[in-house]
């Protein structure tokens, strides 16, 4: 653990319950996630990996009955309580759906939507500004001639980049992803994990994945949960070569979940 | 490119968003209350239009009390109002249309969903959708000019004499042949439900999970077994919901009706005898009525309707809230 | 034994199965044969009174050549009128049920409401225009018309417009959420957006459902024998004129009333169709 040390955490989690009306989802997780590293976060379905990743933004938010109690912060500052705005908190924490979600508009003001949220710019600008978000979303070359169609008309894989470069383009600190390969095909998927090596260079990355590969891969750190507890946090390497606990370790080698 | 500038000087960014969430939340304040408003506006039309009947209807509620519904003397030159006869027209003509509809609804809608070939179940289903679609008013002229006259010169008389020496529908079913009355605004209106029911309850049918009709044909269950113990009980809820709605539209139904059932104000045995009910009094006498007890008397005889409408109408909606849950908790 | 009797049972179990479906067939032929009657005397009586002249004259009075130019006119402008006063209203209270008040008390209340008021007697409606407009104002006129119609149009654009936002997925709304747009714009741009061909359908219902209105018209606008645009005062429209016409003793009143009711049918058979091509290009 001594190199988990020397790391800024740009998210802390500490001591973090969550519930969905009596049923507790998340038991008393805390976990650091590390500027500009990635962390995945795996375990079985329904282990509170994905209701995790849905506090650091507050979606949850968005239904009733559902409450988070313990301690998130963003650089230090609570994101939980308080004044704590959420589109401004969502504006620096963006996060990417399990299965692709296209607004019904063209591949263009999928990526404009977001942008124009927080700036008003003129058009020469957010056309620059909407070519970067699809060129390091790896999409411009395979949509550049399309940009007035709709972005429902795009391959499975293709919409999944073009919500990553929707969610690059607003400019967030840190960048979760919920399952983001799991409705897609091998070769989309590769595709995607490469766009995560690059991202990480200026985003922070968080990852859940039920796909064990996929998280050794991609990922620096590795989370391992089970029914919503966080069992052991390390790097990854450590955690698929060498987990200390008995229960990551079955998981791991596919005894079970 | 333009990224460098801003990992470099993060914090402008962060300005502009800060003051760009601000702006928007005030827009998403507004927004919100104007929708909260229109919401607001759906629940004062209902209790303006209750105020409203019964801030019109005071001076003839005042005026004969009880009495209005007692009475069926109906007399604009003596100013005495009673709508016993309106009341009972409006009963009348609806159970009647629903004694027709609701069977033949129920079988079209069987027909529709187990015995008709595929390919002509789009078909039918959408041409009876459409039928639902079509203004009351149609099938109100087609029962004065076409039904009306074909039946007090084809079926009437003919009825007539050969019910005549059975006790009860003897009596049900006497009197001079009219065509128009309470027999044929009752058809009419079982006309202009069926398209209606039958819809519905083809949509409340199709609620029914596939594989629960499956395995009771797994079974060796025949068509009429399954229906009988599989779909009716099942959607049971949403097809009593579904004649409930229409028993609604039939009560309050104008059109339909005013031209073919006679407009008088006399409850008589017979059913071929003409009849009134409280819509097509009001369409037929509101414009043309004279004086303030007049007026104020009709208002009544529609609060007396929205009242009426109102209990069936919210009994309803609670048979097709049922049935909702329960095809929902059978998909969860 | 047992086979015998087993054998009994299964007959009349099928002997029971052919009734029922027997039964069932009757009684679709039964309806269906009535309905057919219906759009055939329309269509025959109807276009045998339809010629141009229906759409450039007046109406006539009783023994001369007309047309329903006025009526028409009148009910056009209208059932514009209730249309753009009602659909935004719809629209907005479509959205509280669907988006705001989706788990709130409230809009169980808003929505029983609107689904009875969506049934309601429409005489009724009438009654309520002719108590607040007409007896307050001391005349009837288009502008109680056209509020009359446009508390029909309400309920159906309510009910359409939640439906079709319930059908949005909420993966849309999240994605939304989380790039920080806040409810307004995710509803704005988004959802509408992804509901609008179902939203545009319930306006087109709400067009066909009030194009053949009566009963309100009635008490509220009376009707004109004349061209008049003035919405102040009484002017025509096609259902009362049809229902004029044809309580009237009058042979050709009768045609003109076969035209108009054949008008206002296809009005709303078209309207409904597109409403239907709609709604199915959405689902594609």
């Amino acid at each position: 653990m001594d190199a988990v040390v020397t790391e800024k955490a740009k998210l802390s989690v500490k001591n973090l319950n969550f519930f969905y009306g009596s049923f507790q989802g998340l038991k008393n997780v805390s976990v650091p996630l590390y500027d500009r590293k990635v962390t995945a976060f795996i375990g079985p379905s329904g282990c509170g990996k994905s209701t995790l990743l849905r506090v650091l933004n507050r979606i949850y938010m968005l239904y009733p009955n559902q409450r988070a109690e313990g301690e998130v912060t963003l650089d230090g500052e609570d994101i939980l309580h308080g004044k704590q705005d959420l589109n401004l908190l969502r504006a620096r924490v963006g996060m990417v759906f399990q299965k692709p979600t296209p607004f019904p508009m063209t591949i263009y003001d999928n990526i404009a939507f977001g942008i124009k949220l927080y700036e008003r710019l003129p058009r020469s600008e957010l056309d620059g500004r909407v070519e970067d978000a699809l060129q390091r979303a790896a999409l411009w070359g395979e949509v550049k001639d399309k940009l007035k169609e709709s972005g429902l008309s795009l391959s499975g894989g293709q919409q999944q980049r073009l919500c990553i470069a929707r969610t690059v383009a607003t400019r967030p600190e840190v960048i979760l992803f919920d399952e983001p390969c799991s409705a897609l095909d091998p070769i989309s998927t590769a595709k995607i994990e490469e766009l995560i090596d690059e991202l990480v260079k200026d985003y922070t990355i968080v990852i859940v994945t039920h796909n064990m590969q996929q998280a050794s891969r991609t990922s620096d750190y590795t989370a391992f949960m089970y029914l919503g507890e966080l069992i052991e946090f390390g790097d990854t390497e450590k955690i698929f070569t060498a987990p200390t606990n008995k229960k990551t370790e079955q998981y791991i080698t596919g005894r079970f979940g | 490119m333009a990224d460098v500038a801003y990992e470099s000087n993060p914090m402008t960014v962060s300005d502009t968003k800060i003051a760009a969430v601000k702006r928007s939340g005030a827009g998403d304040t507004r927004f919100r209350a104007l929708t909260v408003a229109a919401a607001a506006i759906v629940v004062l039309l209902f209790l303006g239009m209750m105020a409203a009947l019964t801030e019109g209807a005071w001076l003839s509620i005042r005026t004969f009390g009880a009495s209005f519904l007692t009475s069926q003397k109906w007399n604009p030159v003596t100013e005495q109002f009673g709508a016993l006869a309106a009341v009972y027209g409006t009963v009348v003509t609806s159970v009647l249309a629903m004694l027709l509809a609701v069977p033949v609804g129920i079988g079209i809608a069987i027909f529709l969903t187990e015995i008709c070939p595929r390919t002509l179940r789009r078909p039918i289903g959408i041409a009876i959708e459409l039928l639902a679609g079509i203004p009351s008013i149609v099938y109100g002229i087609w029962g004065l000019f076409v039904f009306a006259p074909y039946f007090q010169e084809h079926v009437q008389p003919w009825l007539v004499d050969a019910v005549a020496d059975i006790p009860v529908l003897g009596t049900i079913f006497e009197g001079p042949p009219y065509g128009i009355g309470v027999f044929t605004a009752s058809f009419i209106l079982s006309i202009m439900i069926l398209p209606f029911i039958s819809a519905v309850t083809r949509d409340v049918f199709e609620t029914v999970p596939a594989t629960l009709k499956e395995s009771a044909y797994a079974l060796g269950c025949t068509t009429s077994e399954v229906v009988g113990s599989v779909v009716l009980p099942f959607s049971r809820a949403g097809v009593v919901g579904g004649a409930m709605l229409a028993l609604g539209r039939a009560l309050g139904e104008t059109m339909a009706v005013t031209f073919v059932i006679g407009n008088s104000h006399r409850i008589h045995a017979s059913l071929f005898a003409p009849g009134t009910t409280i819509s097509a009094t009001v369409a037929n006498e509101f414009t043309e009525a004279v004086g303030d007890i007049y007026h104020s008397s009709l208002i009544e005889a529609g609060l007396i309707l929205f009242f009426i409408s109102f209990v069936v109408l919210a009994a309803a909606q609670i048979m097709l809230r049922i049935l909702h849950k329960r095809a929902g908790g059978v998909a969860a | 034994m047992t086979i015998a009797i087993n054998k009994r049972i299964y007959h009349g179990r099928k002997r029971a199965n052919g009734v029922f479906l027997t039964l069932s067939t009757l009684a679709a032929g039964f309806g269906l044969v009535w309905l057919a009657l219906i759009l055939y005397s329309l269509f025959y009586n109807g276009f045998s009174g339809l010629s141009l002249k229906v759409f450039t004259e007046m109406t006539p009075p009783p023994g001369q050549d007309g047309g329903l130019a006025n009526a028409i006119f009148g009910s056009v402008v209208m059932s514009l009128l209730a249309v753009f006063a009602g659909t935004p209203i719809g629209i907005m209270a479509g959205t509280y049920l669907a988006e705001y008040g989706r788990y709130s008390w409230l809009s169980d209340t808003v929505r029983f409401i609107n689904d009875i008021l969506l049934s309601a007697p429409s005489i009724l409606i009438g009654l309520f225009i002719y108590v607040i407009v007409v007896a307050t104002t001391h005349t009837f006129s288009g502008w109680a018309g056209a509020a009359a119609l446009t508390v029909i149009v309400i309920p159906v654009v309510v009910r359409t417009t939640e439906n079709m936002l319930l059908l949005v997925p909420n993966g849309l709304r999240e994605a939304a959420a989380a790039m920080g747009a806040p409810r307004a714009t995710v509803i704005q741009s988004v959802t509408w957006r992804a509901a609008r061909a179902g939203m545009v359908t319930g306006v087109l219902l709400a067009i066909a459902r009030i194009s053949g209105e009566t009963a309100p018209l009635l008490l509220t606008v009376l009707s004109n024998q004349f061209w008049s645009t003035h919405l102040g005062g009484p002017i025509a429209s096609l259902p009362v004129m049809i229902f004029n016409f044809a309580m009237s003793p009058y042979e050709d009143w009768h045609k003109l009333a076969w035209a108009g009711a054949l008008l206002i049918t296809i009005a709303v058979l078209t309207l409904s169709i597109i409403a239907r091509i709609l709604e199915s290009s959405r689902k594609n």
